[in-house]
């Protein structure tokens, strides 16, 4: 009973890693940007819950398209502004400057919100159900409820949408896109915006469950990527079995060797995963 | 050797000649700031090796440090070994620690690369606030040394060593088999370079000097905590250093560290979390206008906004 309660609990959360992994994946995949302010974003995410819940009383779940909207204008701008200027230069540069971008966000949170630890608490939160001896709690499977729709809205975007046509066709060629005249730079910039609502709804839901700091993003940048390049980059579905597969082997970990070691276990799947199978569970040939 | 090579040696000779005679002269707080403006020439230095003239971004050299200053720091308070002993041996098995990180994941590549030396940091971070020996979270206190004089020293002996060693790789067979992994691996390879022991050794070396360099810091600073020794930050300044004076050149990262740990040192006379957030703007300034570094700037004598500009178009799509 207790190993289909770990994995119960692994499944609940591998969710909310999914979605911000497939944040990070979109805009890895159309631009090569991997970004390391993903983790911030999440935590901008979680403090406008935050905020909205204790300054005006908002739920968190009925704010989540406020903190979405608010994240997509602030990831389009981002790319609009400053990330459109360095996209095409090699690898390095482009990694070092969302490590500036992350720095920055970081230390403003620190200046204007403090260190200290935050948690969005509704009158719901401490509250569970029992289903034949194993408890659930309310918010923990709401998030996860969330989770899946969010990731079906954002699948449905990018299969049946022109917009999501337009990302996949400047993904694939640029040069072409930008000739058959998609605004391949607004393009690039809502790609980026579409990531980062993706990582503030992640933020938002994650605030219900976990402390908010300002330093909370760091480790959640690592995971995210961890998630990404254990599904499979560039998949949606890779994402999503990445999501659980850290998911359980985090709740596994926590239950039979201790919760000490939480970025050892995702850092070592990285290694496993790099080693053993380069292209990810369910990925394809790089080429 | 020709003018090339003893105009640049012996300039470099009579600064540490300068620096060497300065405690004499200089007040106790320019004394402790130009300590830590040697530590972080080192680790701009170090970073160089591996991140500048091979070209693996490294995002975890700060574990080499961490791991430096607990060796140093666990040997010194838990064993009874006297500090001539303990640093080396710091030295030694970031050393080594480097090495065997660097074997595995010296296999990937661009972001991988990246993220992965990432990983090692936190992991290693992890690892120490949960061992027993290493005091765990709270960390380990050492022997106070009333006089900041041999920190000054060992400081500038590494920097110098370190600066060799650049300096080496810019002339060197060695350090042109780096260089040529940089520009194109495979064709590296080719050429009949041995590349994974080429980029083995470049990452041990900067383990090298990273690890002593973390071990002074631990006995000048007398208390050492996980999260003091392998914080995020630290690997913030030593990248931006070594980009803003210019990777892969032997005094970029010196002129890097001189000119943004001075900024840094005012800043933080006025806010310490502003101090950070200038490194994290001078990053983003940086890729945007000048990522070729300051030795660029002063090779191309650009001292003019066209330069600048020039920079900022030269990506943007």
């Amino acid at each position: 009973m207790l190993t289909l309660q770990v994995l119960i609990n692994g499944i609940l959360l591998g969710g909310l890693y999914g979605i911000m992994a497939i944040g990070m994946s979109l805009i890895w995949g159309v631009m090569n940007i991997v970004n390391i302010a993903h983790g911030p974003l999440i935590m901008l995410g979680a403090y406008v819950t935050f905020w909205t819940f204790t300054l005006w009383g908002w739920d968190p779940f009925l704010s989540l398209p406020v903190t979405i909207l608010a994240l997509f204008v602030y990831g389009y701008l981002l790319q609009r502004l400053i990330l459109n200027l360095v996209v095409r230069a090699q690898l390095f540069l482009t990694l070092l400057i969302t490590f500036g971008i992350e720095v920055v966000m970081v230390n403003l949170a620190r200046i204007f919100w403090s260190s200290d630890l935050r948690q969005v608490t509704p009158s719901y939160a401490g509250s569970n159900f029992a289903v034949g001896g194993l408890t659930i709690p309310y918010v923990r499977l709401w998030v996860f409820v969330t989770t899946v729709i969010l990731s079906v809205v954002f699948l449905l975007i990018m299969e049946r949408t022109r917009l999501g046509r337009a990302i996949r066709a400047t993904a694939e060629e640029l040069r072409a896109a930008r000739l058959t005249g998609i605004p391949v730079g607004h393009i690039y910039a809502v790609t980026f915006g579409l990531g980062s609502a993706l990582a503030g709804a992640a933020g938002a839901l994650w605030g219900m469950l976990f402390p908010v700091t300002p330093i909370m993003g760091g480790a959640l940048t690592l995971k995210s990527f961890v998630v990404a390049v254990l599904g499979g980059l560039g998949t949606m579905m890779g994402a999503i079995v990445g999501g659980l597969v850290l998911g359980l082997a985090e709740s596994f970990s926590s239950t039979y060797i201790g919760p000490t070691y939480p970025n050892a276990i995702s850092f070592g799947l990285l290694v496993l995963i790099l080693i053993f199978r380069p292209t990810g569970v369910l990925g394809r040939k790089e080429q | 050797m020709n003018t090339r090579h003893w105009v640049p040696l012996l300039a470099g000779f009579l600064v540490v000649l300068v620096m060497a005679a300065a405690p004499g002269v200089v007040s106790p707080f320019m004394l402790q700031f130009l300590i830590n403006l040697f530590m972080l020439a080192i680790l701009a230095e170090s970073w160089n090796i591996i991140g500048g003239y091979t070209g693996y971004a490294s995002f975890g050299n700060v574990a080499f440090f961490g791991v430096g200053a607990y060796t140093t720091g666990v040997l010194l308070t838990r064993v009874g070994f006297p500090f001539a002993l303990a640093l080396p041996a710091g030295g030694i098995v970031a050393m080594l620690f480097a090495a065997l990180v660097g074997m595995p994941i010296l296999r990937l590549k661009g972001h991988y690369f990246a993220i992965a030396t990432l990983g090692v940091a936190e992991t290693m971070r992890e690892v120490v606030y949960n061992l027993e020996f290493t005091g765990k979270g709270t960390g380990l206190v050492m022997p106070i040394l009333r006089s900041p004089l041999p920190f000054f020293y060992l400081m500038l002996g590494i920097l110098v060593a370190v600066t060799l060693v650049n300096w080496w790789l810019s002339e060197s067979r060695f350090g042109y088999g780096l260089i040529a992994i940089r520009e194109d691996e495979d064709a590296a390879a080719v050429m009949g370079i041995n590349t994974p022991l080429y980029k083995t050794i470049a990452f041990a070396l900067s383990g090298a000097f990273t690890g002593p360099a973390g071990g002074v810091y631990a006995y000048w600073i007398t208390f050492i905590d996980p999260d003091a020794v392998f914080k995020v930050i630290i690997t913030v300044q030593l990248i931006i250093m070594a980009v803003f004076g210019g990777t892969g050149t032997v005094v970029g990262p010196l002129l890097g560290a001189l000119v943004l740990a001075s900024v840094s040192e005012w800043l933080s006379t006025q806010l310490v979390t502003l101090a950070e957030l200038f490194n994290g703007l001078i990053i983003i300034l940086v890729v945007l206008f000048m990522p070729k570094g300051m030795s660029d700037l002063i090779r191309q004598r650009a001292f003019s906004l066209r330069y600048f500009a020039r920079n900022l178009r030269e990506y943007r799509i």
